[in-house]
């Protein structure tokens, strides 16, 4: 019962082994698809936004510009945990709203702040989750 | 083997497993604390993550049974990640070394998947004691009866079953548990005893 079970998790883990060539392979995959522009989608595998989610979160924003991230193995709220504590390090960074629903990361930034998908794709990294996908609206 | 011998190895083999695979490895720069109690020992275990790749730890236990204190070093690096929209699972090697003697130590192999429903996870760890070595097998299945959103509260129905190559024959037990925020408790029972885990991370 073990050996099999052993054998099973192992053989779902094999795509891992690339784990951090996954991440850095969407990192490179995606670099020339990457606008600034307002409400420029950058990425085919971004899944639909809920605009009801979106409405709600920059309902009390002014200003800025809001990144929604598109991530990666983000199942467990445990262990998304740093993933609002390591962007607030950052002083651009206004508001985080994490949905683990639609897996994406809602990021609201000043607008002095030059937003890089390679800085936000590192953040995730860092947390254990891999970003895929990003698009950027201004407010 | 005596059964006082046994009871030693069955205790360490307790307290070791269960804390080192619980959430092995924070985010880079995080930091986790643990503590859990159970009829026979209490320990304290602090892990500090440089980078999400491996932690560091120390752990202080109080084997009430024996009235025995000491401290154990602990490190976990991470094997592999594998991420997709709606699963990761990990892999990751770990051990670990008592203070109190160079001849009692540990290593082994520890891997979990989960979705937002289920969770699945296993370990194979040898374990070296002065007077034993014996290599102990865990199997974990879980199912959350509802998903709950970011900050919201987590509730789990876990089942553990576990096999050392000492006593040869599997054990398996219930538990809950439950999250939310930085906060994680593990609550189950095992032989009419109560066993608590308790986690925070910061």
């Amino acid at each position: 019962m073990y050996k099999l079970f052993l054998i099973t998790i192992i053989i779902i883990s094999i795509p891992s082994y690339g784990m951090d060539n996954h991440g850095n392979h969407n990192h490179s995959d995606h670099h020339h698809n990457h606008q600034h522009d307002s409400n420029a989608g950058v990425d085919g595998s971004l899944t639909q936004l809920d605009e009801k989610m979106y409405q709600q979160f920059i309902s009390d924003i002014n200003d800025g510009q809001v990144a929604i991230v598109d991530v990666n193995g983000m199942v467990c709220d445990f262990c998304a945990r740093g993933i609002e504590k390591t962007f607030y390090r950052d002083e651009m960074v206004k508001k985080i709203r994490v949905s683990l629903e639609s897996g994406k990361v809602l990021i609201a930034y000043s607008n002095s702040k030059k937003i890089s998908f390679e800085e936000i794709a590192k953040i995730f990294l860092d947390n254990g989750q891999t970003a895929v996908g990003f698009e950027l609206r201004k407010l | 083997m005596g059964i006082y011998n046994k009871l030693i190895i069955f205790f360490v083999s307790v307290l070791i497993s269960e804390i080192t695979i619980s959430r092995p490895i924070s985010w880079s720069g995080g930091s986790t604390f643990m503590y859990k109690s159970n009829s026979m020992i209490s320990s304290y275990y602090y892990h500090f993550s440089p980078s999400y790749k491996y932690s560091l730890g120390v752990e202080y236990i109080n084997d009430r049974y024996f009235n025995n204190q000491y401290v154990s070093l602990k490190s976990t690096y991470l094997l592999g990640r594998s991420n997709t929209k709606f699963s990761q699972g990990n892999l990751y090697f770990t051990g670990g070394l008592s203070t109190k003697s160079s001849k009692e130590y540990y290593y082994g192999i520890h891997g979990d998947w989960e979705t937002r429903r289920w969770f699945t996870s296993f370990s194979q760890l040898d374990k070296n004691t002065s007077t034993h070595d014996y290599t102990e097998r865990e199997i974990q299945l879980g199912f959350a009866p509802y998903l709950g959103e970011y900050d919201e509260l987590h509730s789990w129905i876990m089942l553990k079953t576990k096999k050392d190559t000492i006593n040869d024959n599997w054990q398996t037990y219930p538990f809950l548990k439950f999250f939310k925020g930085d906060y994680l408790m593990e609550i189950g029972t095992k032989d009419s005893h109560w066993d608590f885990h308790y986690m925070i991370r910061f």
